[in-house]
């Protein structure tokens, strides 16, 4: 292994490495047993340091990952007998469902004229509220970062973090939803413009918004 | 009985092998998360995980501990800088060693964020399809796959691998409605109940070198069954009012609602501009999780979930509409 590709390691921790280098070195730890085996030494060392006897928490971890991940292409199927008969008959009784529904939904409605509430829901395009200019005329206000970015993330995770706790569903069970805390650095900002606004209260959108 | 009627006959029978084939696996699926749901706060268990997003692999450690002292539980980044968030009685605390801050978030109650069933995510009008797979072997356990795939663009999908004796989950993957994966999260070792060490629950941070900030006041706070004072005018399909909380007394303007599919949760922000409250308008990212805030005369909405960008922002255009019509 290169002195080169040893320092883009040690960087890769420390995260002074720029985001395209470490990107292709992320990708490399997935294809490249002695990298991978160096970083976790890397980690080693640094965990002895930080807080002796934690050896546990890393040893294996280039085995364990590159077995979970080679497992990962390839889980094992319990499909039964059964089940592979069914399929072929499952995917003509698919195909019949399809066929009866796309009846029912082409069928003329009586009493209706043409378009009248036809708003499709199936995807956001077609969303009637989906649209990113709809408040009042969009003044135009760049993203503010630098020194205020750090008060932005504050705000972010604090947000985040009251979110955390009142909306447990079953998507996202104990530590699951915490995990993009530790995760994340500092939230990003996207390059978005034209929505960044402040809108006029009397726009002619609003007076036809219709109350649910 | 001529070949028609036979035909047709044979049509609905394997019409209804198919549905009750589809309806078994679903109610199988459901079942399963459900176990998990119960498993994942009242077990013990710990290991470490990999994080995998964006390219970007994280290695962290969780110990989740269930006793007569109620739920603690500790996580913390092993790679990287660390940062942990301590999850206790006393409520939520986060410490981010690289930004130097300590969050601390009291106790939510959050008894009025109803449990909805899970039937309510697998029907035509929400948009998820539930599924159960084959098994995996996960840092040495047996699991079970439950996939959980989105119908549409307003939310994600989910594929859990499920520790096959207690439900506990050893492998999650967050999808969109492509099924191409946004993040993932596997363990590389596992420990349940009693082969927990309960000395990893302490933490080595000192708060005293930290910023230390307080969330929201919870004094002023009341969690409300009441109707909000701003709701979209139009939500994504299969989303409803969760939960409504609002400040009370001179505390200033803070409203804060739930919206949920079942599965999916999108928090509501309305504040007071302020310096302390300010956020930058427009999209922001923190992990897996989108926001998207707009300003609307004094008041600043922002809108958070772990759901497509498309659906905070229209939220976020809903919720701007609502105020100005007050």
């Amino acid at each position: 292994m290169s002195k080169e590709s040893l320092e883009h390691l040690s960087g890769l921790m420390d995260g002074e490495l720029s985001r395209e280098a470490g990107s292709f070195l992320t990708r490399r730890l997935f294809s490249d047993e002695a990298i991978c085996e160096k970083w976790e030494r890397y980690h080693l060392i640094r965990d002895c340091i930080r807080q002796p006897g934690s050896k546990q928490l890393v040893t294996g971890l280039s085995i364990k990952l590159s077995k979970a991940l080679d497992a990962e292409g390839a889980p094992t199927s319990t499909a039964s007998w059964a089940r592979a008969w069914l399929k072929p008959i499952s995917g003509l009784a698919i195909a019949a469902s399809v066929a009866v529904v796309a009846i029912m939904v082409t069928a003329p409605q009586a009493g209706r004229s043409p378009g009248e509430g036809d708003t499709a829901i199936a995807s956001p395009a077609n969303q009637p509220f989906v649209s990113p200019n709809t408040v009042g005329s969009p003044v135009s206000q760049a993203a503010s970062f630098g020194s205020s970015q750090q008060g932005n993330s504050n705000r972010l995770n604090a947000y985040l973090l009251r979110h955390n706790q009142m909306a447990r569903t079953a998507g996202r069970q104990g530590f699951i939803s915490f995990v993009p805390i530790v995760a994340t650095a500092t939230p990003s900002s996207a390059e978005a413009t034209e929505d960044i606004t402040e809108t006029s209260v009397s726009g002619p959108e609003l007076e036809t918004a219709e109350n649910k | 009985m001529n070949a028609l009627p036979r035909k047709a006959w044979l049509f609905l029978i394997l019409v209804s092998i198919n549905g009750l084939a589809t309806a078994g696996d679903s109610g199988q699926a459901r079942e399963w998360l459900e176990r998990m749901s119960a498993a994942m706060s009242q077990m013990s268990y710990q290991g470490t995980f990999v994080y995998v997003r964006d390219g970007e692999v994280e290695t962290m450690r969780i110990t989740h501990v269930t006793d007569d002292s109620g739920i603690r539980e500790r996580l913390y980044s092993v790679s990287g800088p660390h940062r942990e968030v301590i999850r206790d009685r006393k409520g939520v605390r986060c410490v981010l060693r690289d930004t130097a801050s300590v969050f601390e978030d009291q106790v939510v109650a959050s008894s009025y964020f109803p449990d909805l069933p899970l039937s309510v995510i697998d029907n035509n009008n929400v948009g998820y399809r539930l599924q159960t797979g084959g098994q995996a072997r996960i840092a040495g356990h047996t699991a079970r796959r439950v996939t959980i795939s989105p119908a549409d663009n307003f939310r994600y999908g989910y594929d859990f691998w499920l520790e096959e004796n207690t439900g506990l989950l050893l492998k999650w993957k967050l999808i969109d409605a492509d099924h191409q994966t946004i993040a993932k999260l596997m363990f590389t070792d596992f420990a349940i109940g009693s082969a927990v060490n309960m000395s990893e629950l302490e933490s080595d941070s000192q708060p005293t070198d930290f910023v230390e900030m307080k969330t929201f006041s919870q004094k002023n706070t009341v969690v409300t069954g009441s109707h909000p004072r701003w709701q979209p005018a139009r939500l994504p399909p299969g989303f409803q009012l969760a939960s409504h909380s609002h400040t009370t007394g001179d505390g200033g303007i803070y409203e804060h609602t739930v919206y949920s599919d079942g599965l999916a949760a999108v928090s509501v922000y309305v504040e007071q501009q302020g310096a302390e409250t300010a956020v930058n308008p427009g999209e922001s990212k923190l992990g897996t999780n989108n926001a998207f805030t707009r300003r609307q005369g004094t008041l600043q909405i922002t809108v958070i979930g772990e759901v497509p960008a498309v659906t905070v922002k229209a939220i976020a255009n809903e919720m701007a509409r609502s105020v100005a019509a007050q």
